[in-house]
């Protein structure tokens, strides 16, 4: 909470200088016969940004240099001499220090760890306090060197443009940063799992069984050949049987046949389809769809049949698809020039005819790229794989056997109580990088796809 | 279309063509023709049940969970006479108007209490008929009127899961005939469960509610909006109005699309390395640098996730704003950041804002990446603030969906309808605002 406060205290040291130098701006006004050069609400912004900025910048920094001077100024004391040398068991030791610091009532297992509870509190607290005056004090002295340059002749709007447009920049950086993040802390933890795991044994064993991991061959049970397998076998087939014909024709008759009234009603209802919730989805699928496609295989003669099929979790990520290849073909279909159309309806052909003759194949690039999204989205759904389909890595062709995806495993090897640099969590981002990766070149391909088909049609 | 692709047209006079007009009445011809007719009404029809089945998958959906979740919002309470100056519980008049009331009341024994008053009502093993927490309401009851502790009083109390359940036909044979029983004496009753909306998670089916989940979720959104809202607005001006075209925009650009398309799980992952994970920065080691599973970690990362959204919808909101209005602002001699801030932004604020409540929308609905920061742990008390332990309501949907207990499945059918009802409020307050404040330039 102390953090909040700073917060809140440097937001309203800024707004006190805002109004200061608006003031004082207003003076300047009144009693001079010469014009500001700017408003005295731009005064106002110019005091308001050197008081709140350099502090906030500040809290910043210390927050993440902080850590390591407390934990510098722990080391010192005289109760850790004791602390094993080896890093890795150091840091635990500190990290356990540091936990009884911060909770009531916490008691450590680690007699030293115990001891330096009371230091790590005092150097925290120590730190705390200088970072605290320190942003304040910064906040005041932006703020003073601000005022003393509010004088008519000073162009405060210019400074605070250039101000904002900084602002804008650092906004509009988040996105690179965020995509670097991603990339950098999947690869990261991915290059530490492959320094323990050879990446020929991740890509292409057979293997997959996390539960029992040799100590000594870690790959031999890290296999993720049956993942990917059943990823496209959930994602890019069982979904797709559905989602493309469902999408395509609903699509079609939506654009070419329906009266207006019903497009303007079931069009919405369809993309209703896609604000459903996935863990809604997964509830739905392992509730109704799982036991249902179950009993359909028992009737159909499979006397073992999975209630985890392929099949279940397939035919619901499915339909949440369908929306998604409708709306993309609805585009695609609509960016087709009416020329063709109606060349075609006025040869003497029937709807139906030029449809599936003129309109497909003229929008088939469009459609395409848009199915290639759509997987995209079915490889990378989580929930409803999570909930529907089972554990068990299977290669099989089988829809009613169990087949099981990357991002469920994700979410089973991470969930677990298990360190945080086992092979086991490790593999899970690596998972993930492969999961990234995909993604990343279906949305490269199809988006290059659309952008060059618009351009054939303009 | 360009002009090669035109029809070639003669140019001399045409050469007569020797050849009869197709006649149609033919026999052969009517059949191609009713063939072709029939085509067309099949492929009309095809396209009708496609758009028809998905509606009524979306119906067929809705309809279970409703008819699942509506015995959610219920409770059955049963009618328990109790005998207070019989039943030899003592406690101070004066303990009971402090904070010590609850303390006090429990240490007087009053859950045994409960529990015999039912055995000699409804007979040997007459305990097993409520609910376990059933005690707390005849705590609370004492609380708003000690007097009761005078008198012989009827109080409706929750029934158990598996009476409960018995009643809407899916309990075990004996709770069946126990709950037949109990009707045939006429003690059931059913009513609105408002404990379900001001309650937390417990592992009584009977005892929960989804407050602390929907606590948690409005906390997460708090965070999702104050960091996803500024940030994407501002980076969407930057890039519609002042970024110069060179290989750096560009190459933002594609980093927001691509974003975008990001399957919701590695952003789970992006957290629990950045926000949870330890690492060393210039020889020093940081431990997490925030507390796992609370609202500020679920909220950034949502963040992160939905920013693409509102910059790709505000990226299109302002290029709507026709150059005419920008020209105009120009004209009269205001700065490119006055254009933007007091003409433009204002303008494009509608449209921001659909994008941004659609966005919200799927955040709040997004289960996968909070799964993955932890935020599935059992939390009984309801968040206080940003950094304590928090869930958040499509978690507890699914923490509940893997609950054995059957009471669970109304339970959560329950929740997902609390969802789906504020989820459908998100998308027509949207809705409502791209009506209204549409304009046509």
């Amino acid at each position: 909470m102390n953090a909040f406060a700073l917060l809140f205290l440097v937001a309203g040291l800024g707004l006190i200088g805002w109004l200061t130098a608006r003031a004082r701006a207003n003076r300047f006004d009144r009693g001079g016969a010469r014009r500001l050069h700017s408003l005295p609400g731009q005064h106002g912004m110019y005091v308001a940004m050197w008081t709140v900025l350099p502090a906030l910048l500040f809290v910043a920094v210390w927050s993440a240099v902080s850590p390591g001077l407390v934990k510098e100024a722990v080391l010192q004391h005289p109760a850790a001499a004791q602390l094993p040398q080896f890093d890795f068991e150091r840091d635990a030791l500190l990290a356990e220090a540091r936990r009884v610091a911060n909770e009531d009532g916490a008691a450590a297992f680690d007699p030293v760890a115990q001891q330096l509870a009371a230091p790590t509190r005092d150097a925290q607290a120590r730190y705390r306090w200088m970072g605290t005056a320190a942003a304040i004090l910064l906040a005041f002295a932006g703020a003073a060197f601000a005022l003393t340059r509010v004088r008519a002749s000073f162009k405060a709007r210019s400074r605070v443009e250039r101000g904002t447009m900084l602002l804008l920049l650092v906004a509009s950086l988040i996105a690179i940063l965020t995509t670097l993040g991603i990339f950098l802390s999947l690869l990261w933890e991915s290059l530490r799992f492959f320094q323990q795991v050879p990446i020929t044994d991740f890509l292409f064993g057979t293997h997959w069984s996390p539960q029992v991991i040799d100590a000594g061959d870690p790959g031999k049970s890290l296999g993720a050949v049956p993942l990917f397998w059943g990823t496209f076998f959930i994602g890019a087939i069982i979904a797709m049987i559905v989602a493309i014909p469902f999408g395509l024709m609903s699509a079609i008759y939506l654009t070419q046949y329906a009266a207006p009234s019903v497009r303007k009603w079931m069009k919405p209802i369809l993309e209703m389809l896609a604000g459903v919730p996935t863990v809604v989805y997964g509830y739905f699928a392992a509730l109704t769809v799982a036991p249902a496609v179950r009993d359909l295989a028992v009737s159909l003669g499979y006397t073992y049949a999975s209630s985890e099929s392929a099949l279940a979790a397939g035919l619901v990520m499915g339909v949440m698809i369908i929306p998604f290849v409708s709306s993309m073909a609805d585009d695609s279909i609509a960016a087709v020039p009416t020329a063709m159309r109606d060349g075609s309806l006025a040869m003497g052909a029937t709807t139906s005819e030029t449809i599936s003759r003129v309109l497909i194949p003229a929008a088939l690039p469009g459609v395409v790229a848009g199915v290639l999204l759509a997987v995209s989205r079915a490889i990378g759904e989580t929930m409803i794989v999570v909930m529907a389909a089972s554990g068990a890595a299977n290669i099989t062709l089988n829809p009613f056997e169990s087949a099981t995806t990357v991002t469920k495993q994700i979410v089973d090897l991470l969930t677990g109580e298990s360190e945080f640099d086992s092979p086991k969590t490790l593999a899970a981002f690596a998972l993930g990088l492969t999961l990234f990766v995909i993604t990343l070149l279906l949305n490269i391909v199809a988006l290059r796809v659309v952008k060059k088909y618009r351009e054939a049609y303009e | 279309m360009s002009k090669s692709l035109l029809p070639q047209l003669p140019t001399g006079p045409a050469e007569p063509t020797e050849r009869a007009p197709t006649d149609w009445t033919t026999v052969a011809m009517q059949k191609r023709i009713r063939r072709r007719y029939a085509r067309e009404r099949r492929f009309r029809f095809f396209g009708l049940a496609a758009v028809t089945l998905s509606a009524a998958f979306l119906a067929f959906l809705l309809i279970t969970m409703v008819a699942n979740g509506w015995r959610g919002f219920t409770r059955t309470d049963v009618a328990l006479p109790i005998d207070f100056p019989a039943s030899g519980i003592v406690v101070e008049r004066a303990q009971l108007a402090t904070r010590g009331a609850d303390l006090a009341l429990a240490g007087a024994g009053l859950e045994n209490m409960v529990k015999s008053a039912a055995a000699t009502a409804f007979g040997p093993g007459g305990e097993e008929v409520l609910s376990e927490h059933a005690w707390l309401r005849v705590r609370d009851a004492i609380k708003a009127d000690p007097s009761i502790l005078d008198r012989k009083i009827t109080i409706d109390l929750p029934a158990s899961t598996e009476i409960d359940q018995a009643l809407g036909g899916k309990g075990t044979a004996a709770a069946e005939a126990a709950a037949a029983k109990l009707q045939q004496a006429g003690v059931l009753s059913r009513r609105f469960n408002a404990d379900f909306l001001h309650e937390s998670d417990s592992t009584d089916p009977v005892a929960v509610g989804i407050w602390g989940a929907l606590k948690g979720s409005l906390l997460t959104m708090a965070v999702t909006f104050l960091i996803a809202f500024p940030v994407g607005v501002l980076s969407a001006i930057y890039l519609e109005e002042y970024a110069p075209k060179n290989r750096w925009t560009d190459l933002i650009e594609v980093s927001i699309n691509n974003l975008a398309a990001v399957p919701s799980i590695i952003f789970g992952l992006l957290g629990l390395a950045v926000f949870l994970g330890s690492w060393s920065l210039f020889g020093y080691q940081f431990g997490p640098l925030l507390p796992r599973s609370a609202a500020l970690v679920g909220g950034l990362t949502l963040a992160l996730m939905i920013m693409p959204v509102i910059v790709i919808a505000s990226r299109n909101a302002i290029k709507a704003v026709p150059p005419s209005i920008r020209d105009a602002a120009l004209g009269i001699g205001a700065s490119p950041i006055q254009v933007v801030f007091h003409h433009v932004l204002p303008l494009a604020m509608p449209g921001i804002l659909t994008g941004t409540i659609i966005g919200m929308a799927r955040a709040l609905g997004e289960t996968a990446p909070l799964l993955l920061i932890g935020m599935r742990a059992f939390i009984v008390t309801p968040p206080g603030g940003f950094t304590d332990p928090a869930t958040v309501l499509p978690v507890q949907i699914f923490l509940w969906s893997d609950e054995v207990s059957r009471g669970f499945i109304e339970k959560t059918s329950a929740a997902i309808i609390v969802l789906l009802v504020f989820l459908l409020a998100m998308n027509g307050l949207a809705i409502y605002l791209r009506n209204k404040f549409e304009t046509r330039w």
